[in-house]
């Protein structure tokens, strides 16, 4: 399956960013990765010129929590883009925060999936399940 | 600046043609009454008789370059991919079409030149439709040409009649693939320079190619800061008569578009101080600093109605203005230079003539302060002897 991924908005964590490349296509998925400081319009477009099925946004800066809330008016101007995997991870908030606080806004944001303060390899256990069961009849 | 022979340079541009010789340069005001070969005749007669067509070299950016409409599926990639070869191939007239709201365009009456389909990377298929053709249909073009997904080449060639099909624009990364794309229109821009009636007359005075202006330019930029007292990174603006060309160092965008080329090639095709005066006011007239601007130059904006050389020189300092704004942060554009890591300004074309390094410092300080709230400065360095068309003209002809 084809993912888009990168780091949103202006936080330059490449590390993480490389990690997730690394870890995705070491679990056979192919990667498009955008890198770090992408503008959420540039993933959305991505999305489209790739044909990919997932898009993994990550933030370890905080940044989301701006970004996120422009995610669904945005996709909403995007056609057949309705069976996109929606995730993101990371460090979701500036300060600290709880996860039973978190996730449920992320997901009104839009997205389907939210990994808040979550180590990459259970996060992506969680999207293979989420792959699986949506796959299932 | 020294010229290796004997050679004479000819720039045909909207407004002044400029001949340059090893000993002179000149430049005239062109007589829009006259054939392009008439006029220059009439002018430098002399110095074009003393010269053998091969010692002849032309460019030209008079016949207004290619009309060019962009149809691609997203703004970051395809549109934005296809926009940048187009205007470093000298193209300056670029229309776009986001092809998933293609209902919704209305049909451009003119001819269009050439229209570029773009559109997924070569793993994808079925991208275009119906829609696409039906919209074609009812488009009146010269050309058409196809850079997206190669699985996409047979339906689009199967459905479009006389499609050209080239390599993906877009490779397997994302990353953009200049080279066909640009090669083609290239040479398209060279039949349409040859196929006007105009232009094809200078081919009495020059055995040579005939290149585009901004080509040629743009060709002599990786060479600029070694030769001049510019420091990198900068931006060259050619404020001409009918369009305002910028050539800008790569390092001055963010930008997810990686290529091999050190400098790309913006055009706002309306901003010139004389075939297009009229939009520069119009444009002038709806920034809200350029009433400020006005007042900063101690005029009124009485300044447009009249036809006087200080109102030629307000408008020079406008355009300045202007097109900073078009590419900053304030107004935004195509791209969006980071103006506080610029060095260097450099000016060329008619502008140079006119306005002096202090007159061009004073808007672009004016431009820091009011849009930019910075105390940055940048360096001002005017070409005014078209040193730079001259080193690309030369190094065009090392090319062959």
């Amino acid at each position: 399956m084809k993912v888009v991924t990168g780091v949103v908005g202006n936080d330059i964590h490449v590390v993480a960013n490389r990690l997730i490349d690394l870890s995705l296509r070491a679990r056979g998925f192919e990667v498009f990765n955008l890198g770090v400081n992408t503008y959420l319009e540039e993933f959305f477009d991505a999305v489209v010129e790739t044909g990919a099925e997932i898009l993994l946004i990550s933030s370890l800066n905080g940044e989301a929590e701006g970004w996120g809330r422009e995610v669904k008016a945005l996709k909403a101007q995007y056609k057949n883009l309705d069976d996109l995997i929606m995730m993101i991870g990371g460090n979701l908030v500036v300060g600290s925060g709880k996860a039973e606080d978190i996730v449920p806004r992320y997901k009104k944001y839009g997205f389907d999936l939210v990994c808040h303060q979550v180590d990459l390899n259970t996060g992506l256990d969680t999207l293979e399940a989420f792959i699986q069961e949506r796959n299932t009849p | 600046m020294s010229q290796t022979s004997n050679q004479l340079l000819i720039d045909v541009g909207s407004t002044y043609f400029k001949v340059s010789t090893n000993d002179s340069i000149e430049q005239h005001f062109r007589d829009f009454n006259k054939d392009i070969l008439d006029d220059l005749l009439h002018h430098c007669g002399a110095t074009i008789n003393s010269f053998a067509k091969e010692d002849v070299y032309i460019c030209s950016s008079a016949n207004g370059g290619l009309n060019t409409l962009i149809i691609g599926v997203s703004n970051s990639f395809s549109l934005k991919y296809a926009t940048n070869i187009a205007f470093n191939s000298g193209i300056n007239i670029i229309d776009t079409i986001l092809y998933q709201n293609i209902e919704g365009y209305s049909v451009p009456s003119d001819l269009i030149d050439v229209v570029i389909i773009v559109g997924t990377i070569d793993s994808c298929a079925g991208m275009f439709g119906e829609d696409l053709y039906q919209y074609l249909g009812k488009l009146e073009y010269s050309n058409i040409v196809f850079v997206g997904s190669e699985q996409d080449a047979a339906t689009i060639e199967q459905n479009i009649a006389k499609v050209v099909v080239l390599p993906n624009i877009i490779d397997n990364k994302l990353h953009i693939v200049e080279e066909h794309l640009k090669q083609y229109l290239t040479n398209l821009y060279q039949q349409d320079i040859e196929g006007k009636e105009d232009i094809k007359h200078l081919y009495d005075i020059t055995s040579n190619q005939i290149y585009p202006t901004p080509y040629i330019v743009n060709r002599a930029l990786p060479q600029i800061d070694a030769r001049y007292s510019v420091v990198n990174p900068f931006i060259l603006l050619d404020i001409g008569g009918a369009t305002t060309d910028i050539h800008y160092s790569k390092d001055l965008v963010d930008d997810n578009l990686v290529t091999t080329n050190e400098f790309d090639r913006l055009v706002f095709k309306k901003l010139g101080v004389y075939k297009s005066k009229q939009s520069l006011i119009f444009t002038a007239k709806n920034n809200e600093f350029v009433y400020e601007l006005l007042m900063h130059l101690k005029v009124t904006e009485n300044i447009f109605d009249e036809q006087s050389k200080k109102a030629t020189k307000i408008l020079m300092q406008l355009a300045i203005f202007l097109v900073l704004c078009k590419i900053s942060h304030y107004r935004k554009a195509y791209i969006n230079l980071k103006f506080l890591t610029i060095n260097s300004f450099v000016l060329t074309g008619g502008i140079t003539k006119v306005l002096s390094v202090a007159e061009i410092e004073d808007i672009v300080g004016f431009f820091y302060k009011k849009i930019l709230t910075s105390e940055h400065r940048p360096v001002v360095v005017l070409d005014s002897n078209y040193d730079i068309w001259t080193l690309g003209v030369q190094g065009d002809q090392s090319c062959q």
